[in-house]
């Protein structure tokens, strides 16, 4: 499914985040660059249903996402955030399992599909035979593991990764990264994902979004949008960008 | 490893019905065990009644019975409305008294029993009042941008504000109201009666049964809101379901036993030490080791002295120590 962002103006203290026109496309991994308070968190936030949005200026397939009620919006798109901090610690298996909460109504336990369901998408992950380990045992990049198990547990089209790589090694990195790109690759999911690391987001994703200031700078592929100017206007430092190998590396 | 703890809850879902054989054989006055069987029986057998003394039946039906009752409704409710808050507010020290409750409830009381007499059931009013702060303390806290931080700050306030209020009608006191109402603030299972429990006891038990059903949406609501919003939880409406049904079965509880400290903090983390952090068990086995745990401390405080020491004290002379002890022992294993 994809997400359609139309003439979107979204006001928090003194920032505008405004977004004329934008597509992400379905069965797309898109990343989502920018500098520190360019607005991409306000930006997943807000297609995560977290802020409340305006009505017709975000689009789920063509329907309008603040008409969609809450319990269906989480059957179709999955919020992935940066830590998980909870102050009980929980199994990771009972944690996945509550992705499953937009299919449970209120006075009922999972069922035994929906302990299925979490435990499939804990092998997904890769984390097969962890989930009675308690979270606060798991080390960071397996903890993101956890959290996008959760994600993949609500069983929904898109999901939207906020800063999933942000203080991981880069061995986890790369497992978290290929981990998005098999939901894309594998599941045909559509994966919004913020990033920092612009090596990363041109090597996995298929599409980019720059932003700055609030507004789009560039948007599409990532090999035919960045340049050393963009970078400048963007990041306001000289970049260079060097290929090799059929790679494409930024470095300062 | 997974069988000595299956063990261990099972023993703790027992342990209530032990306990109840316990306590109706336990009192200053012996029953030998037959005859206590029958006395119990003979509402159904009615020709065993014919064979006994005639105080059998009203010391276990008129005094131990519905202290027993009491005991075990008051501890469980206590638990589960302080494993549903500890849920809810995301903090495993918050309990159902950080609300403002005890302090409200406290307050009603002694306004009742020093201006009302104490011919009239002080229950109403600390019923009310219980409510008025827990309302209080919410409204003052829900328009802030850090809920929880706001709310536990605010019930420390109100509570101070109903203390020193409580104070001040302590000071207008006789002694004699005075004596009712210190009896009433330590909280004790010997005052009330049957007419008590039936006034409270739907209550009580209607709001554990329906916290035992939520029991798995508390493990969602204990995520931060905003992942339970993006869950598709409807977080105004079910915060306010917990927080009401939490609020009505403390203040149901706190009306006619008094203020029993401790129980809705220590319970929840004695369990979750045993069984885990998963609310689908800390719930109802908080319910059965709270309603043994009450029932325990009543137990030893009526059996230890010839005179009645108030049960509040009790649970935390208990209470208290046992849960250093296990904090200690199991800080590794558990955080």
């Amino acid at each position: 499914m994809s997400i359609r962002v139309q003439g979107l103006v979204f006001s928090r203290r003194n920032f505008t985040l405004r977004i004329p026109a934008l597509v992400f496309e379905e069965a797309r991994l898109t990343a989502i660059v920018g500098p520190n308070g360019a607005g991409k968190t306000t930006l997943l936030r807000c297609l995560g249903g977290l802020l409340p949005v305006p009505r017709n200026t975000l689009f789920l397939g063509d329907r309008d996402l603040a008409a969609i009620p809450a319990g269906e919006r989480a059957r179709r798109m999955a919020f992935v955030p940066q830590e998980q901090a909870s102050a009980f610690n929980y199994a990771v298996r009972e944690f996945i399992l509550m992705g499953r909460t937009p299919y449970v109504s209120l006075f009922s336990l999972p069922s035994p599909a929906d302990a299925a369901r979490a435990e499939e998408a804990l092998a997904f992950v890769g984390l097969a035979g962890h989930g009675d380990r308690p979270c606060q045992q798991m080390s960071s990049g397996e903890r993101r593991l956890v959290l996008i198990a959760r994600a993949l547990a609500q069983d929904t089209d898109i999901l939207v990764l906020d800063e999933p790589t942000t203080f991981l090694d880069p061995k986890h990195e790369s497992d978290v990264l290929d981990l998005a790109r098999r939901l894309v690759d594998d599941r045909g999911k559509t994966v919004l994902v913020t990033l920092h690391n612009l090596d990363m987001a041109v090597r996995y994703a298929d599409a980019l979004v720059c932003l700055k200031n609030g507004t789009v700078a560039a948007h599409g592929r990532p090999a035919e949008i960045l340049t050393e100017d963009l970078l400048l206007a963007m990041y306001e430092i000289p970049m260079r960008i060097l290929r090799h190998e059929g790679r494409t590396f930024i470095v300062r | 490893m997974r069988d000595k703890k299956k063990g261990l809850r099972f023993l703790i879902y027992f342990s209530p019905l032990v306990l109840f054989a316990v306590s109706l054989y336990l009192g200053t006055y012996r029953i030998p065990l037959p005859d206590l069987a029958k006395t119990l029986l003979s509402p159904l057998v009615p020709a065993w009644k014919a064979g006994l003394p005639e105080g059998y039946a009203s010391i276990v039906f008129g005094v131990r019975l519905p202290r027993i009752i009491l005991a075990l409704a008051v501890g469980s409710a206590l638990s589960v409305s302080g494993a549903a808050l500890q849920a809810l507010f995301k903090n495993p020290l918050v309990n159902e008294y950080i609300l403002g409750l005890s302090s409200g409830a406290g307050f009603g009381a002694s306004l009742s029993l020093v201006f009302l007499g104490p011919a009239f059931p002080p229950q109403i009013s600390a019923f009310l009042f219980a409510v008025v702060a827990v309302l209080l303390v919410l409204s003052i806290s829900a328009k802030s941008e850090s809920p929880i931080v706001s709310l536990l700050l605010t019930g420390v306030i109100v509570s101070a504000f109903f203390t020193a209020l409580l104070s001040l009608v302590e000071f207008f006191a006789s002694p004699y109201s005075l004596q009712a109402l210190f009896n009433w603030l330590m909280g004790n299972l010997a005052r009330p009666g049957w007419s008590d429990l039936a006034v409270s006891l739907p209550f009580v038990l209607g709001g554990v049964a329906v916290l035992v059903l939520l029991r798995w949406r508390l493990n969602v609501l204990s995520l931060s809101d905003e992942e339970a919003r993006s869950l598709g939880v409807d977080l105004r409406k079910e915060k306010f379901l917990v927080i009401a049904l939490a609020t009505l079965i403390t203040a149901a509880a706190t009306a006619v036993a008094g203020i029993i400290g401790w129980i809705g903090l220590i319970v929840p983390h004695l369990v979750r030490m045993m069984a885990g952090a998963d609310n689908r068990r800390v719930v109802p086995l908080s319910a059965a080791l709270g309603a043994s745990f009450l029932l325990l401390a009543d137990d030893i405080a009526r059996s230890l002295a010839s005179f009645e020491v108030p049960v509040g004290i009790f649970t935390s002379i208990i209470g208290i120590p046992l849960f250093i002890l296990l904090l200690r022992k199991s800080s590794q294993a558990w955080s």
